[in-house]
């Protein structure tokens, strides 16, 4: 999964001729102006600025406004670039025409399993949710491709008639194009706008989900995936995906902001039930993170100095399943270097750290862990026989 | 009995050194249940035609790597499993050959990040021609006691623990890879073990479902209940509980569902699974999918902590209600051992080998390599040089002060001698030629001999015997090496004499005797000798070979060691030769004709053969 930002997804529109308005993303207030000075539709159009981040609520923080004039927006841009929403900060806006229309239309494309399924409505806007009734569907086999009269159909089934039922199934059509070929696992376009007295329609507003390892065969992607969660990625998460993109095996990490319990979990599925253990046993997780497939011991290393740096903790949990190829000693070694380093940082005071693991070497791995006792750690190792989240247990009870 | 593998299970990899690295652990499992070898061939077409080394207990298997699967399944047609490897931009067109090819029944794949679209294709495809596409991202499955495929099962040691050399009652289903490992020690531990277990991978779309593997867990007469971990994201799950309220079921189901601290997180947050993804208003949610699970009559602990707890509760149920048999347990000493590689046993002493070859100057298996003992980076700490370096490596010794001094004069004296020489000449030519530096060096360095640079030896070595064995007698030397010899090694010179020394001799000689306090017995000797010899012929005097001869012996250099000075010394040069004609974009040179003299038979017909 993958989010992408507005911008981004209206040039991938416009690749497959599904109408955009006019927009241009910016950095700088300054370039604002000299691209009115280029562009007629700054001028002469009433504007909107969005900042172009992934916040959530962008519109009740006041990063929309809509209605400007040219200089408004410049203003405007001023004003929210180098805004900061918690670890946040607004970098970049997108500028575009605010398009004087009509009616508003809702359309968005999913896919599942078998294939996707392609949803319509003619009462889009922000009160889709209270319409969700006039909702029609179609069921897209994998790499089928709907006649026009089937999208005709739908369209006229979903309210739209004459040119605008036709010109709907057209825009239809390039959606699921679009979709297909850009391996994208969703678009929802709220609303598609249309101007009647020239016909004119445009999507304003679009959030697209891309498949990130189809990546490959994607030459023209060049933008990067944007955190799913409501906030940016902070530093840390990002340092850590820039280590996750370059080793063999990965190692993840997302901040949770409060917590107490850090966890330096082993797989992708343990991981999952380390966090709801804490969460069953009242206890609040101070991050979710991962490392699995025998990542090398610095990715490890610094895996674990990220989370040692978690403000506040009072655990750490280092649990894991019972490894099929994941080495115990190898990545262990990168967690002790990554304590004592922390360590003799002055971090882990007054932190327990918890240890659960199995798998290749774990005879070794466990021992030299251990071993940590007499450099004055708090902690607590197990081995196998321990059931796999019983250590969250103990760490809550202590 | 199991499911998806059985002992007749002979199976394709395709895929580079990940693929090998599975194969070696599937031929531990076949020698833990003396099965032969399941896997058959490689398919990877960058080392097409080579062979890797698969050990079966201590049974060495040549297997061949193939181009392409064709050629594969033609010379093993009892091949009908594919294990996918190969990186995720080649997976699908891969996997779909396999999918395709008559012979092959199931595809598992391992290959991780394979785009969606992908995986959907695969998985359609496979359903068309009636196969199992399992995975992507799957660890592998497991048939205890019949067939391991992939690394699922983790290390041999674990293979026993978790009883895995014969079939107990219990299937396995996960998402998860390293959560299949640990659900099969559970079932070991709290139950009798499994018959089989399937990771089907944690990604959104998997190519085969949790229903499809009950269905054939319900057909399985050994299997008596089913361990499912499932996680947030998708529907499989639900469609699991629906399948197993639609009607009686044979199987007990035991589920163990991750994710619900999803309720406590940010919206939207993704774990270490692709497929791990709460979709809009709660589907897939880990605590609807415990609900309907519960709801159809499967055991769903609230944590993964019950799962042993629900496992134990099952098997007593079964063993209760004479479903399952009590099993004795098998003397695990009866189980076969893997067979220790010769580094292990030497480690533990019980084993002689005898070494190939012995070293006496240099060891390199700590952290950093020791010379004769001293720890390279401490000699570079403690102000010693290279010339030290070649006191330890060539003569076991650190030289004194004085010693490493003379050493540096030497190599620096002989580094180079211009390009005409036969050494300097033959890296040139080899350079304008636009050969390698190695190769262009060793060029000028098979000119080392007789007649060029390799009298050092010889000269060190006659001079030593002459203060040995003629001690106060020259002319008995001289004549003794007219006899035996022939011209004596170090004197003589094409175009230095007396009248026109060697100023690289007189130096040496001078700092040597002057500045230093060495005791220089051979040299002495060795300027004895030229006085009587530049006495016959002016040119014959004391050269540059001869000089160094000696002191080297002086030095108490071991006598062979000796041309060593010259080569290191001038390879310096001929290094330099190379780079300044590489750097200078030399052309290709042939000799002219002028300086040929072709003293060859005159043109003439060629006879015909006879």
């Amino acid at each position: 999964m993958a989010k992408i930002l507005e911008g981004p997804a209206m040039k991938l529109f416009n690749k497959w001729g599904i109408p955009v308005p006019n927009y241009v993303v910016i950095m700088d207030p300054n370039r604002l102006s000299q691209l009115g000075e280029a562009n007629k539709w700054l001028r002469e159009s009433k504007l909107v600025v969005k900042a172009h981040e992934a916040i959530g609520g962008r519109f009740k923080l006041g990063l929309v406004k809509i209605g400007l004039t040219l200089d408004e927006a410049i203003e405007a841009s001023r004003e929210m670039i180098g805004t900061k929403i918690g670890t946040a900060e607004v970098r970049q806006v997108i500028v575009a025409e605010m398009l004087e229309h009509d009616e508003e239309y809702y359309f968005s494309i999913i896919g599942n399993k078998d294939g996707s399924e392609l949803l319509l409505s003619k009462k889009g806007g922000i009160d889709i949710e209270d319409n969700w009734g006039t909702v029609k569907r179609m069921f897209i086999e994998l790499d089928e491709n709907p006649s026009i009269e089937r999208l005709t159909e739908l369209a006229v089934e979903a309210g739209f008639e004459g040119e605008i039922a036709e010109r709907v199934a057209k825009i239809s059509s390039r959606l699921i194009l679009c979709f297909d070929n850009e391996d994208a696992q969703s678009i929802e376009i709220n609303p598609l706008v249309i101007r009647k007295s020239d016909m004119r329609f445009a999507a304003l507003d679009a959030v697209m989900n891309v498949d990130w390892d189809a990546r490959f065969r994607h030459a023209d992607w060049d933008f990067k995936p944007v955190s799913e969660i409501g906030r940016p990625f902070t530093e840390a998460e990002q340092q850590i995906m820039d280590i996750d993109s370059r080793i063999k095996g990965s190692v993840k990490f997302v901040e949770v902001p409060g917590g107490e319990v850090a966890l330096l979990t082993a797989g992708g599925g343990a991981s999952v039930f380390y966090a709801d253990a804490v969460v069953a046993r009242g206890g609040t997780i101070a991050n979710y993170a991962e490392y699995s497939g025998d990542p090398a011991d610095w990715a490890v290393e610094a895996l674990t100095e990220t989370i040692c740096r978690l403000p506040n903790i009072k655990h750490i949990i280092v649990g894991g399943a019972i490894a099929n190829f994941t080495d115990v000693k190898a990545t262990f070694s990168g967690i002790i270097n990554g304590f004592r380093e922390s360590k003799s940082k002055g971090y882990m005071e007054n932190v327990k750290i918890w240890v659960r693991r199995g798998g290749p070497n774990e005879a070794q791995g466990l021992a030299a862990i251990r071993k940590l006792q007499e450099e004055g750690f708090d902690i607590h190792v197990y081995d196998r026989s321990m059931p796999m989240t019983d250590i969250v247990d103990m760490a809550m009870k202590s | 009995m199991s499911i998806l593998a059985n002992k007749d299970t002979r199976a394709v990899i395709i895929g580079g050194v990940a693929g090998v690295n599975a194969a070696k652990r599937m031929a531990q499992f076949d020698f833990l249940i003396n099965k032969p070898l399941t896997i058959q061939a490689f398919v990877y077409p960058p080392e097409a035609g080579q062979q890797k080394e698969i050990f079966r207990g201590g049974e060495l298997n040549n297997i061949t790597v193939y181009g392409g699967l064709s050629p594969a399944l033609q010379e093993h047609p009892q091949i009908n499993t594919a294990l996918i490897y190969i990186g995720a931009s080649r997976g699908y067109q891969a996997a779909k050959e396999c999918i395709e090819a008559p012979g092959i029944k199931l595809i598992s794949m391992i290959t991780e990040g394979i785009p969606e679209k992908d995986a959907k294709r695969l998985s359609k495809l496979a359903r068309q021609h009636g196969k199992i596409f399992n995975g992507p991202s799957s660890i592998g499955i497991m048939s205890a006691g019949e067939c391991r495929l992939g690394v699922i099962g983790g290390e041999f040691k674990n293979l026993k623990l978790c009883n895995l050399y014969r079939a107990g009652s219990f299937g396995v289903l996960t998402k998860s890879g390293g959560l299949s490992n640990e659900a099969m020690w559970l079932c070991a531990q709290n139950g009798d073990g499994v018959t089989s277990a399937v990771a089907i991978g944690g990604d959104a779309y998997p190519g085969t479902d949790f229903v499809t593997y009950l269905e054939m867990f319900e057909n399985d007469p050994a299997t008596k209940a089913v361990v499912m971990i499932g996680e947030v994201g998708g529907s499989l799950e639900e469609e699991a509980a629906e399948w197993l309220g639609a009607q009686k079921r044979r199987i007990k189901l035991i589920a163990a569902i991750g994710g619900t601290c999803q309720e406590v997180l940010p919206q939207g947050m993704k774990f270490g699974h692709a497929g791990a993804k709460e979709g809009k208003k709660g589907a897939g949610s880990a605590r609807s999918k415990m609900n309907a699970l519960r709801e159809a009559g499967a055991y769903v602990p609230d944590t993964f902590g019950g799962l042993s707890k629900a496992i134990k509760q099952v098997y007593q149920e079964l063993l209760a209600s004479g479903d399952i048999k009590p099993e004795a347990g098998i003397d695990e000493s009866l189980l076969p051992q893997l067979p220790p590689s010769v580094q292990e046993v030497m480690k533990q002493g019980e084993v002689v080998v005898e070494p190939l070859i012995r070293t006496t100057i240099s060891d390199d298996r700590g952290e950093e390599p020791r010379y004769s003992g001293y720890a390279a980076s401490e000699l570079c700490e403690k102000g010693y040089g290279i010339e030290d370096v070649i006191g330890l490596l060539w003569n076991k010794k650190l030289p004194s002060r004085e010693e490493s001094e003379i050493i540096k004069r030497i190599v620096m004296i002989s580094a180079d001698h211009g390009p005409a020489v036969s050494g300097a000449f033959g890296s040139i030519i080899a350079a304008c030629a636009g050969i390698d530096m190695p190769q262009a060096v060793s060029a000028g360095m098979t000119m080392i001999g007789p007649r060029f640079g390799g009298a050092v030896t010889n000269a060190g070595k006659y001079f030593k015997m002459g203060v040995k064995e003629f001690p106060n007698d020259i002319p008995g030397f001289l004549s003794w090496m007219k006899d035996n010899v022939g011209p004596v090694p170090g004197i003589g010179h094409r175009v230095k004499s007396l009248k026109n020394p060697d100023k690289r001799v007189k130096y040496l000689v001078s700092y040597v005797k002057n500045e230093t306090s060495l005791h220089t017995p051979c040299l002495d000797y060795a300027l004895e000798v030229e006085k009587i010899t530049t006495g016959k012929k002016d040119n014959l005097i004391l050269n540059v070979d001869g000089t160094i001869g000696c002191i080297l012996m002086d030095l108490d250099f071991p006598e062979h060691s000796l041309n060593g000075f010259f080569v290191l010394a001038r390879t310096i040069g001929m290094i330099g030769h190379w780079i300044d004609q590489n750097n200078q974009n030399a052309r290709l040179i042939r000799l002219y004709d002028y300086l040929i003299n072709y003293a060859v038979k005159p043109e003439r017909p060629v006879p015909e053969k006879k």
